[in-house]
């Protein structure tokens, strides 16, 4: 049964209107303000046209009768059906919650695909490693221009021999923020080429685990090995498992896209956001500490802080960064999923 | 451009949502050029708001403090204002929201935290190489015009329905038809209108009519010539003096007194 067109025009306009600026208002005020008789209202109308849309499309195919109904009811569904999250993001106890139990969380649950890209990682390195430790003069092939030098022990010398780089704490907080915008633009990249390619993830995590080990072999080859190690380990410490993380979650967004299983993609990737999601921002948070540490500390020459202490100062990152990420399984496993379910 | 014509149109229109009351209700993909034009307004605004809040800092701060807080701010920015608009503001941002556009989740839902985050850090490789070049490219390919970051957040930017009221108002249809032409009513005419067109023929005759204005004038010319040619073969009409445009604009008169019923 159809109702001829024009009676429900006639019969709907109004209420079709009085519904649109319920709406209008709703999208502007918080849902206590709004207050309960109007929410029903709204709910009441939304379904008054939702029947309509149903008798209208029966009755027409005219775009320019159906689209304004059928905006309006897409409309009333987003308010009708959309979960609001009930708690802000931005208290401070819900940050800190956020920052000491959620990002672990989300860490843990994602320790496969940081497994993989460590592994990725790992295998570059030693193979760029290797390959200059059998051969030197694949260095010239495998480190990039800016990194190649063509005697190592030089460089650290005339390094040491200077004026410190970083004189300032203007020069180190300028250097730093330029670090580590940079180094989150990059980590974001890496996310977003696991995340759509899979592959092309595992392949730039492997290639920079290629180039790292090969200068690192050629400062080794060089006999200013430790040199190396105080001048990139304290903020490597930090940067390097960075890449890796975003990395890893990118492979976690891509397994979800490419390989959703037996629910739907959609569903999938939903699965995954939560995880995603604070692995990513536990990233650009170790990031902007590596940026500061790499912008003033690692740049410190043996004149100011001797190697055995940047040295240390380097492995105690590492292990508190390992501890805090992946340490309290059993205690923290409860807290992850008390902050899925919030 | 007019959705009821073109290829677009009809590939477009296909992604729907079915909500709890059984009702389908179609999502309207938007096009990449509104997309971009949007984009362009929102970098313009960042560009802005960077640029007053580091005059700002430098004033206020010491300027070792100054140049860490400048970059900080203008990075963070950049992030913070896309996702903060698309949550805050159910999916539009101030650029969206001046082109008529806002991102939904693709079920039709308001996208989350978490959606926005991942659909703007996919910028980064969006606009690999340069402007937007591999983003765009997956637009042109995908059926609903989606970038990479919409798709590996499941969202999607839809045409906004804020000028609907306005389309209602206007969705009123003998009245409509009755203001664009004087003429008087052809009772024969009405007749054959009423018992021999089908729904879809009398439809074809409003949309026509109701949107002669916005073609282009060739392809209205030929649209009412086929349009009418089509109804004086099914009415048997020999109306020699009337152009199509003529004979269509007749029979829509005719429809409009006698109402559309079915």
């Amino acid at each position: 049964m159809a109702l001829p067109l024009e009676r429900l025009l006639a019969e709907g306009r109004d209420r079709w209107r009085r519904l649109d600026e319920l709406l209008d208002v709703a999208a502007k005020a918080p849902a206590w303000e709004l207050g309960p008789e109007r929410m029903r209202e709204i709910v009441r109308l939304y379904r008054l046209a939702a029947a309509d849309l149903n008798r209208l499309v029966a009755a027409t195919a005219d775009p320019e009768l159906i689209d304004p109904l059928n905006a309006l009811v897409g409309r009333g569904y987003r308010f009708v059906y959309g979960a609001r999250r009930v708690e802000s993001f931005w208290g401070v106890r819900r940050l800190v919650r956020f920052f000491t139990r959620e990002i672990p969380a989300g860490f843990r649950s994602g320790r496969r695909a940081v497994v993989v890209a460590s592994l990725a990682f790992g295998a570059g390195a030693l193979l760029g490693f290797g390959a200059v430790a059998v051969r030197p003069s694949f260095a010239e092939d495998l480190v990039p221009g800016e990194f190649f030098t063509s005697s190592p022990r030089e460089r650290v010398a005339e390094i040491e021999k200077k004026e410190e780089r970083i004189a300032t704490v203007e020069q180190a907080a300028d250097f730093g923020s330029q670090l580590y915008t940079h180094n989150i633009r990059v980590s974001f990249l890496a996310f977003c080429l696991a995340a759509a390619t899979v592959v092309g993830g595992i392949w730039l995590l492997f290639w920079n685990g290629v180039i790292l080990g090969a200068v690192a072999a050629s400062y080794v080859l060089d006999g200013v090995g430790v040199f190396f190690v105080a001048w990139v380990g304290p903020h490597g410490a930090l940067e390097l498992p960075s890449i890796v993380f975003a990395g890893a979650a990118g492979l976690v967004l891509g397994r979800a896209f490419w390989f959703p299983g037996e629910v739907t993609r959609g569903a999938a990737l939903r699965a995954a956001f939560p995880t995603v999601w604070r692995m990513l921002i536990g990233t650009s948070a170790a990031l902007v500490l590596a940026g500061l540490i790499e912008g003033s500390f690692s740049q410190l020459s043996a004149k100011t802080v001797p190697y055995p202490l940047k040295i240390g100062v380097a492995i105690v990152l590492f292990v508190a960064l390992s501890l805090f990420l992946f340490g309290r399984r059993a205690a923290a496993e409860g807290a992850g999923r008390e902050g899925e379910a919030a | 451009m007019n959705r009821a014509i073109g290829v677009a149109g009809t590939w477009r229109a296909k992604r729907q949502i079915r909500t709890p009351e059984h009702v389908r209700v179609r999502l309207d993909p938007a096009g990449p050029g509104s997309r971009f034009l949007g984009l362009l307004v929102d970098f313009a605004l960042i560009l802005a708001l960077t640029a007053l809040a580091s005059s700002a800092l430098s004033k206020l701060l010491p300027k070792s403090l100054g140049t860490l807080a400048i970059a900080t701010l203008s990075f963070v920015l950049t992030w913070v204002y896309h996702v903060g608009f698309e949550v805050r503001r159910e999916g539009r941002t101030p650029g969206k929201a001046m082109l008529g556009l806002r991102v939904v989740d693709a079920r039709g839902l308001p996208l989350s935290l978490e959606q926005s985050f991942v659909r703007n850090v996919g910028r980064v490789l969006d606009f690999a190489p340069v402007l937007y070049g591999l983003g765009g490219l997956v637009a042109l390919l995908d059926r609903d015009g989606r970038r990479l970051g919409d798709l590996l957040a499941d969202t999607l930017v839809v045409r906004d329905e804020g000028n609907s009221r306005r389309r209602m108002a206007a969705a009123n249809l003998p009245e409509t038809l009755r203001r664009q032409g004087q003429a008087p009513v052809d009772p024969e005419l009405a007749r054959l209108a009423r018992h021999r067109l089908s729904l879809d023929e009398r439809e074809l005759v409003v949309a026509l009519v109701r949107r002669a204005d916005k073609l282009d004038p060739r392809a209205r010319y030929d649209l009412f010539e086929q349009a009418g040619q089509h109804f004086r073969r099914k009415l048997v009409l020999d109306l020699p003096h009337l152009s199509g445009e003529a004979l269509v604009r007749a029979l829509a008169l005719a429809i409009a007194a006698t109402g559309t019923r079915r």
